[in-house]
């Protein structure tokens, strides 16, 4: 029934595309034209067995970014390869692998994927090559999954050891001495998905290649790294970053492709009054029909894993199959067991399934072939995810569709107003930062544990002999001689994760019924206001008291409720500025600052409010220890001329506004989760006694998002202007400063005025 | 985790300090100094650097040359180090080895004065181990040998390693399977005190002993280590003795052993072949046993190898024994009989019968209290009756099989 001819897809999407009631929701619509395949020889010195096998599956010679790829690092340089999904990438970095392994048996490769499935993914295809080339490779996953028993074999004669930073930091570091026969002949170490490693992640990450590398020149070894990410602006800078060492960047894509179209589709507004749109999620599914429906086969992406399993069941009634037949409609998300995954991929693959539904877990390069069609419901976060998954349709030839349905999110509609910050603005850039003190420090602990650090050596910082003494003094390390030992009975690589440092949630559990059970989650730094003790916390619209919060297990116990009053916790945020380390120059009418601050936030009580007269019907006092942090943020203070014309009031509710659009803008800018950047706007700021916006990172000790913030200041000012100035609200609304009831009648404007002062 | 907040002040801090104090640490060289005329050791220059050496003597109790004399001789080895993780940040501080020499123990311990010193120890080391044909550890094999090869890979010794005794024997798992029962452990110091008479004077517990040799190497007195050095030659020297006492034990003396586990031992003289001493040992010891479930426990492995034997009629008996008393462990010991009379001598009524008692002797257990947890009664409950009920049936369909024979013989007549 779904089935379709060929050329099918390119008659579906044009009878889309021409369709009115599609035509009025589209924002912007642009075309990628089709690119012819460019080829180059092989290479002179490559294994010839390597090229049989690839021959006789149909790959007469390899696109030139495969070349490129395998002459840099055969010539010894480091590489990153920066090409579009379904490109050949994975073929870059095999081909070297198993021509390295096909002349010198002895040779040895590190794979690095951010998870076990996608580790497992390419164990699949590694072996497929290496069977078809009849090279006898000896490889296999180590990571969570791999059997006990087989971990003695890898670790002893495994060629190609594919595994992820998080084990590689806990597991084989600082056992090297069992991996001395990987260690010793290292010769390629491959990190795939680069730009997953930004941010907090990347920073430990980077410290983990710090680690790798001192146990290589232990052993004697100096690897190549290969490096492979998704369109992001700073490519060969973040792989410069991650491994310290000038790469090759090689991002001329040979791999061909057929026309695509883009398109950014923003539902009608639905409530003019509250500035409310249809619901992004339904715009996706009438989209979804329409091509699944005219045979195109079509993936829908979605933020969360509920709104998936919806969506998926909306789709299944609609394209029922007959009695007896397996849907061709699947969700996919995490969760799903590897094999109900497998099999989903391969119908994808061979055209059984004809729809899938998923979460971002798809987005990442497990291998599902090239589809006719991609929407993603909801701006997934960052430019470059958007590319990724707009990336899953493109077939080598025929039309393709991108698109991107926008929800009522701030950064959602500013991407609806301003869709050239997709096509046009450079993408985001993948920001870390390795020498954040508290990430090296622990970094630097490891590293002693696993090989004694001589006095003069660097380890990434040229503070690093201070750091040792720091260590020293705390009782981790000794120095004897001219070398640093570790010197303390616990094992470093335990006590901390590379992942942790993302704030983590608090858990509500609902006991109302025979079982408990989980009701959502709220970040962190939200938790303090909405689920303390005695909090009435409102979840779909259902009442539940919060009995118990228990803060340092991360849970809050709540149970069914109904009264007729709310709650509203006070939240207190300091921040004190410690150092100044860079101003503007020159400095703008204002101050513009770059430093080190420290961020406390505390909750202290909170009031019970009636419905709708919002009368005062109580109080409460609220337990919940001061939570601080020391991190770097980027300030900017109005010029007093201008503050000065507002009364308090207005100038209290500008203040609100404006820091909520410089977060929207500022994460867009920055290629980061709104959470990762924190906001505080303060009417007199102590530090510079007057209207001051803060904008931190909020991760303690910073991964250099609010360093890039103040090279970018001036985008970021751009940015927000146009995007409060071209809202069609009359005075604020939630996706631009924020509701007038918050922000006040004149608040609109007097961000726009505050922004224009800024600039 | 390090505080937030002081991080900036603590580096500065430390820049200070590093300037007001250098090299406050005495050298690596002051402390071999000064730890060898502490402990009254031998230096010795020969691999490459020099080693510490301590070297020990001790009279052993007449026999246990003699008690050994079946081995290839041994060294006997024990490790201290500086963690329990076999991360490659651990560090062996003090390796012992022992050897007997006619009626004394020698033993030689290799103490690490600090890091550096540590190829010239594990070389050391790995020589003198090099020079016996076997090496005996407890609990080597998960321990102390892993950790000398990550020690030895780690400073690229792969031919002192490759040099090694191949032969090694753990006692750790002998001495669990005969004396952890017993004993409630199986710890060195379980089977020093419990078995070989050992006691020691002063000891210091092995969860210290890495804080004591960190304290010393943050220029604490080399006298915090007297306790570790004698900690790691009690452990080798009990080791021969332990060995020793196995030998001895394997060899005949279990028969008059006061402490052992009779199960273990039993399947120690199988594993050897002495299934006749394997029977009488369990025989004697379920006649002896105090609890009744260790006795019916011994029975247990009795019984099958009487009936692998072919000595239904004294597996029985051997059950008989167990019955007297009421209990629940009479009532598994009639069960037991039940089975033998159902699968071994196809005695159907025979086992009906036993599974009677079973089921009496269990009400008059409970009755007098003596039945034991509940769970373990309703265990055995369920057990009888399940049995009772397809005795039943069993009975009753040989029953009818038996009618319709004869009715067919009448038939026929």
């Amino acid at each position: 029934m779904l089935t379709a001819p060929p050329g099918t897809a390119d008659d579906a999407i044009a009878a889309l595309l021409g369709d009115p009631a599609i035509g009025r929701m589209i924002v912007a619509h642009r075309i990628v034209e089709p690119r012819a395949p460019r080829l180059a020889p092989w290479p002179e010195t490559i294994d010839p067995r390597v090229v049989a096998a690839l021959r006789a599956r149909g790959i007469e010679a390899p696109y030139t970014h495969q070349a490129a790829t395998f002459e840099a690092v055969t010539a010894g340089r480091n590489a990153v390869v920066v090409t579009p999904t379904a490109s050949g990438k994975t073929l870059c970095y095999n081909l070297p692998v198993l021509d390295g392994i096909a002349k010198d048996e002895a040779a040895r490769a590190l794979y690095l994927f951010p998870t076990k499935a996608l580790a497992a993914d390419q164990l699949v295809e590694l072996r497929a090559l290496a069977d078809a080339a009849r090279i006898g490779l000896k490889t296999h996953t180590y990571d969570g999954d791999t059997p006990a028993s087989i971990r003695s074999v890898v670790r002893a004669a495994g060629q190609v050891v594919i595994t992820n930073p998080d084990m590689l930091h806990a597991a084989i570091l600082p056992h090297h001495t069992k991996w001395f026969k990987l260690f010793e002949n290292l010769r390629y170490v491959v990190i795939d998905e680069l730009h997953t490693y930004r941010g907090l992640f990347g920073s430990h990450v980077a410290n983990v290649i710090r680690r790798l590398r001192r146990i290589c020149n232990h052993y004697g070894a100096d690897p190549i790294f290969i490096c492979a990410s998704a369109t992001i602006a700073n490519p060969r800078e973040l792989a410069e970053r991650v491994i310290e060492a000038p790469v090759d960047l090689i991002d001329d894509n040979g791999a061909p492709s057929g026309r695509k179209h883009i398109i950014i589709v923003n539902p009608p507004v639905a409530n003019e009054e509250l500035g409310i749109r249809s619901s992004a999620l339904l715009t996706g599914q009438r989209l979804a029909e329409r091509l699944i429906g005219s045979g195109v086969q079509t993936i829908a992406f979605s933020r969360s894993r509920t709104s998936v399993e919806v969506l998926t069941s909306y789709l299944r009634e609609t394209f029922a199959p007959p009695p007896g037949h397996p849907h061709a409609i699947r969700g996919y998300r995490g969760g799903y067991l590897p094999n109900e995954r497998h099999e989903i991929e391969a119908g994808l693959r061979d055209g059984r399934v004809r729809g899938v539904v998923a979460t971002n877990a798809l987005e990442l390069g497990i291998d599902i072939g090239s589809l006719d069609a991609a929407i993603s419901i909801g701006y997934p976060g960052t430019i470059a995810s958007t590319w990724q998954q707009m990336g899953r349709s493109g077939r080598r030839s025929g039309t393709s569709l991108g698109a991107l349905v926008c929800s009522s999110a701030p950064i959602d509609q500013f991407l609806a107003t301003h869709p050239e910050y997709l096509f046009d603005a450079s993408p985001e850039h993948g920001l870390i930062n390795p020498d954040n003190l508290h990430v090296l420090l622990n970094h630097l602990r490891a590293s002693t544990f696993e090989l004694p650090v001589p006095a003069t050596e660097r380890f990434g910082i040229a503070e690093t002999p201070t750091l040792l003494e720091v260590l020293q003094e705390d009782g981790w390390i000794r120095r004897a001689d001219d070398r640093y030992y570790w010197s303390h009975e616990n094992f470093p690589a335990s006590d901390f994760s590379l992942r942790s440092g993302a704030p983590e949630n608090v858990v509500i559990i609902d006991t109302s019924g025979d079982r408990n059970r989980v009701l959502g989650e709220v970040d962190l730094f939200a938790a303090p206001l909405l689920v303390h003790e005695k909090a009435i916390y409102i979840h779909q619209g259902v009442q539940h008291h919060v009995d118990r919060l228990d803060w340092e297990e991360r849970k809050a116990y709540v149970t069914r409720t109904d009264v007729d009053y709310y709650t509203d916790a006070d939240l207190g945020i300091t921040l004190k500025v410690l150092e100044v380390l860079e101003e503007a120059d020159p400095p703008p009418a204002g101050l513009r600052q770059r430093g080190e601050v420290m961020v406390a936030w505390k909750v202290t009580m909170f009031k019970k409010l009636k419905y709708h007269t919002h009368e005062n019907v109580g109080w409460g006092s609220i337990s919940i220890p001061e939570q601080e942090m020391h991190t770097t943020a980027t300030w900017l203070v109005p010029p007093a001329v201008v503050v000065n014309r507002y009364d308090r009031d207005t100038l209290d509710g500008a203040l609100i506004g404006l820091a909520r659009i410089a977060r929207t803008t500022g994460a867009l800018l920055l290629m980061c989760d709104p959470r990762d950047l924190g906001v505080l706007a303060q009417v007199q700021s102590p530090f510079t006694g007057r209207p001051t916006l803060y904008l931190y990172d909020a991760t303690p000790g910073g991964v250099g998002l609010t360093e890039r913030l103040f090279t970018l200041v001036d985008d970021l000012l751009r940015a927000s202007r146009q995007a409060v100035e071209s809202c069609p609200c009359a005075d604020g609304c939630p996706a631009c400063v924020g509701p007038a009831i918050e922000v006040g009648a004149r608040g609109k404007t007097t961000v726009v005025e505050l922004l224009a002062a800024l600039s | 985790m390090l505080p937030a907040r002081s991080l900036a002040d603590r580096i500065a801090s430390a820049r200070t300090l590093a300037v007001a104090a250098p090299g406050a640490a005495a050298s690596a060289e002051d402390r071999l100094a000064r730890l060898a005329r502490w402990f009254d050791a031998r230096t010795d220059h020969a691999q490459g650097g020099t080693v510490l050496v301590v070297e020990r003597s001790v009279a052993v109790p007449h026999g246990t040359a003699e008690a050994l004399s079946g081995l290839p001789s041994g060294a006997y080895f024990d490790t201290e180090t500086t963690g329990l993780s076999t991360g490659a940040g651990t560090v062996i501080f003090l390796a012992g080895i022992a050897r007997v020499v006619g009626d004394r123990i020698h033993a030689r311990q290799y103490l690490l004065p600090d890091f550096p010193y540590e190829p010239p120890l594990l070389r050391a080391v790995a020589g003198d181990l090099a020079a016996s044909p076997r090496i005996v550890t407890y609990n080597g094999r998960g321990f102390d040998l892993p950790m000398l090869a990550a020690r030895l890979t780690f400073h690229g010794l792969f031919r002192e390693q490759a040099a090694l005794p191949q032969a090694h024997d753990d006692l750790l798992p002998d001495a669990r399977r005969l004396f952890r029962r017993p004993l409630g452990g199986a710890r060195l110091a379980d089977v020093e005190s419990g078995v070989l008479g050992v006691r020691r004077s002063s000891d210091c517990p092995g969860s210290e002993v890495p804080t004591r040799y960190f304290g010393y190497l943050r220029g604490g007195s080399p006298d915090i280590l007297a306790e570790v050095l004698d900690h790691n030659f009690q452990d080798i020297v009990s080791l021969a003795l332990l060995e020793a006492e196995l030998c001895r034990l394997r060899s005949g003396a279990w028969r008059h052993a006061r402490v052992l586990d009779p199960r273990g031992m039993a399947l120690e003289l199988l594993r050897a072949g002495a299934v006749d001493d394997a029977l009488e040992l369990v025989e004697a010891a379920q006649s002896t046993a105090a609890d009744p479930a260790e006795a019916n426990a011994l029975r247990r492995v009795a019984s099958r190898l009487l009936i692998a034997l072919g000595q239904v009629d004294r597996a029985e008996a051997l059950w008989q024994l167990g019955t007297r008393r009421a209990s629940v462990d009479a009532a598994a010991a009639w069960i037991e009989v039940a089975r033998i009379r159902e699968r071994h001598r196809g005695d159907l009524a025979g086992a009906m019968a036993a599974t009677a008692a079973a089921s009496r002797v269990l009400d008059v257990a409970f009755a007098l209290g003596r039945g034991g947890s509940m769970v373990e009664v309703g265990r055995t409950r369920l057990t009888v009756e399940r049995r009772l009920r397809r005795l039943r049936r069993w009975l009753a369909a040989a029953d009818r099989r038996r009618e319709r024979a004869e009715r067919r013989r009448v038939a026929v007549a």
